[in-house]
């Protein structure tokens, strides 16, 4: 089923952290303890599941090319797309803004945790790429944009809660002083990142849809609909090995 | 005592003249460079589309050196002698604003079951004839693109890419000329005239290119996804152009 | 520098060492791991961050006593991507080629941690001269670790600097590469930025021992 595909792409393959290294600002400094680095993923997954839909809903209905057209049709002509950015950060910073309202009335002490890296969730590359990749990537359903969303924001959070145990027992071993913290995180992350790279090659039968195409414009003669045929059938012999 | 900033009808008030400043600055800038940037980027396909026949000023091994944009209208009417687009079965018009058609609305038509236009140029230089087609596809993080320029047999010969957003020094590489230049030569088709496409392959035997006919090219390093996009735009978009090619022969 | 004060002059030189956005702050990691596979788009990718932080900052500082605390993100985030759009349409217009090679960019510089949390800790309690200074400041120690990684892994990972080959040609087997060496493609994905700056950090701690964690 697309969904569980999809589901299991954007935590493992996709990763947001390991697979295109966003939101790494607030992953590397709030994963010295593991209860911080659970709240702050769990902000993240919250902020994603709600942003991508909202989001997607967004660029199909005013920011796409010709996606006013249900206003009017002459609107039909406009495209806002230049306007995604702005208006995508402007939908996570609000949410932001709302998560930041409910974390400080429900439980102080993680808001003191986070410090300046909860308001800096509004900047975290991995929201804002989670709603371009969504744009870019034409995802085309609000239940598949859900799906995503929920997604990459579990594979965020995945990444910083192993972060963040492997941290809290390293304090135990015995790394060179100056490497101490920040510097052997850094390392092993490169090192996690390294270890996530053999997740790219899964998967990537069913992701290339171009490898499906339908027949449309073609001249309809017997030698091009054999030829087709041909290959149609030896690729999708390919996807389902 | 609540600070002034902190009252919410002086917040809605402040977002909204925010709004109001912040929206009409961006609009008054992107409609006062509109005209421009619209000529910017109807010189850039020229050039692009140019580049894809052998029309340039590259030097040697050098960078890429388009046609300069005070001459590429020139120099575009002089070698492209036809632009058509190929519409449905049989539906063939010219169209001198072909090279406008936006590639990537033709495909969400067809997403939605509609008919799509497919453009190609047709240029001459030095007595061969080049027929021109845009495609269009995704990389790792956005769009990519290319002009590619075959002969009747489905031949490639020459290739501009270009995209969006990747990685620079990795999939960014795609429109640099040691990854371009591999393309000319290369065979679509196999032997027996069966679409096979050209794949940008990490396996192939062959790093100096020297064989044309194996429908592969060398990977370039850590740019896969980029390069998997560009194989699997060149099998999409190019294969619809199949059958006019072969009505070609036919003819 | 003569006309800064020693407070002042602080603010741009203690970004360059001991408060690094980088490996102290633990800000603007992205960009340094995406755009560092080639030493000039780590250039290009500097001197745009050192641009819009100034201005940024001076503009935050400036309407710092009007923000609705309620809406404070919104208005720094407006403030930013407002400012690289209108560079990205300028660029677009009057030089076409290097708002290409930014295309790319826009986004990374938008949503790059260093701008926002520069805003929060300094810009939004500090005058339009001060904020100017720290976002210039912290602006170019930004780019001094993006440049040294950039250098290390193009150098490594493609044997050129800014494009021109500096070991030999690797296909004709010139240079470097006729003994034997061969590129180390491996420091051109982006796990090998992360260990790079690690190891940036072991020497810059191992210079100055106040900055170890305990």
């Amino acid at each position: 089923m697309e969904y569980i595909e999809l589901l299991f792409k954007s935590i493992f393959i996709d990763n947001m952290v390991f697979a295109t290294f966003l939101g790494m600002c607030s992953y590397l400094a709030v994963s010295k303890k593991v209860d911080t680095a659970v709240g702050l993923g769990a902000a993240v997954i919250f902020v994603l599941t709600i942003t991508v839909p909202l989001n997607w809903l967004l660029d199909k209905y005013i920011l796409q090319d010709g996606a006013l057209a249900w206003v009017s049709e002459d609107f039909a002509i406009y495209d806002l797309s230049f306007l995604s950015f702005i208006m995508f950060i402007a939908t996570i910073a609000t949410m932001v803004q709302l998560v930041e309202i409910i974390v400080e009335k429900f439980s102080p002490s993680l808001y003191n945790s986070l410090g300046i890296f909860l308001p800096l969730i509004a900047v975290n590359c991995a929201i804002l790429g989670g709603s371009l990749f969504m744009q870019s990537r034409e995802i085309p359903t609000l239940s598949l944009a859900l799906t995503y969303g929920v997604g990459s924001g579990i594979g965020w959070f995945l990444a910083i809660l192993a972060i963040a145990a492997i941290r809290e027992k390293i304090r135990y071993s015995n790394v060179p002083a100056p490497l101490r913290g920040l510097g052997i995180t850094f390392i092993i992350t490169g090192l996690m990142a390294i270890g996530f790279m053999s997740f790219g090659g899964m998967l990537t039968g069913g992701d290339e849809e171009a490898v499906k195409t339908e027949p449309t414009n073609e001249l309809v003669t017997d030698v091009a609909v054999e030829k087709l045929d041909n290959e149609l059938f030896l690729e999708n012999k390919k996807e389902v090995n | 005592m609540e600070k002034r900033t902190d009252k919410n009808l002086y917040t809605l008030l402040f977002a909204t003249g925010m709004v109001v400043v912040v929206g009409s600055l961006l609009a008054f800038v992107a409609s006062s460079l509109k005209p421009k940037i619209n000529e910017n980027k109807r010189i850039e396909k020229q050039q692009n589309i140019l580049y894809a026949m052998g029309v340039h000023e590259n030097e040697g091994k050098g960078n890429v050196a388009f046609i300069e944009a005070s001459k590429v209208a020139g120099e575009f009417s002089k070698y492209i002698k036809k632009q058509i687009v190929i519409t449905g079965d049989l539906d063939i018009v010219e169209n001198n604003d072909a090279y406008l058609i936006d590639i990537k609305k033709e495909q969400t038509k067809a997403k939605a079951g509609e008919k799509r236009q497919l453009p190609l140029f047709i240029g001459e230089k030095d007595g061969k004839t080049y027929y021109i087609a845009p495609i269009r596809g995704i990389g790792l993080w956005d769009a990519i693109w290319a002009y590619v320029a075959v002969d009747e047999n489905m031949i490639v010969q020459g290739a501009y890419f270009d995209h969006k957003a990747e990685t620079a020094g990795l999939g960014a590489n795609i429109k640099q000329r040691f990854f371009m230049d591999d393309f000319i030569g290369e065979h679509l088709l196999d032997e027996n005239g069966i679409f096979k496409g050209i794949t940008v392959s990490k396996s192939n035997s062959d790093p100096t290119n020297k064989i044309k006919y194996d429908n592969e090219v060398d990977a370039i390093a850590g740019a896969t996804i980029t390069g998997d996009g560009v194989s699997a735009m060149i099998k999409t978009d190019l294969r619809l152009y199949q059958s006019y090619f072969e009505n070609l022969k036919t003819n | 520098m003569g006309l800064l004060s020693s407070k002042d002059s602080k603010l741009i030189s203690d970004p360059l060492s001991d408060d690094n956005p980088i490996t102290i702050q633990v800000l603007g990691i992205c960009s340094a791991l995406a755009i560092t596979a080639e030493l000039k788009a780590s250039i290009v990718m500097a001197v745009s961050v050192i641009f819009v932080m100034g201005a940024g900052n001076v503009v935050i500082s400036l309407i710092r006593n009007i923000i609705p605390s309620k809406i404070r993100i919104i208005v720094q985030l407006t403030v930013v991507a407002a400012l690289v759009i209108v560079v990205d349409q300028v660029l677009k217009a009057y030089s076409y080629s290097l708002s290409k090679e930014l295309g790319a960019f826009i986004g990374l510089i938008i949503t790059n941690c260093i701008i926002m949390g520069r805003f929060e800790a300094f810009a939004l309690a500090n005058g339009a001269w001060r904020s100017f200074l720290d976002g210039i400041g912290n602006a170019l120690g930004y780019g001094l670790i993006l440049i040294i990684v950039g250098f290390f892994r193009e150098l490594l990972g493609s044997g050129t600097l800014l494009g021109y080959a500096v070991l030999g040609d690797s296909i004709e087997k010139t240079g470097l590469y006729s003994i034997g060496y061969e590129n180390n493609g491996f420091m051109l994905l982006a796990p090998m930025a992360l260990i790079v700056v690690g190891l940036i950090i072991w020497v810059q701690r191992s210079r100055n021992t106040n900055l170890i964690e305990d």
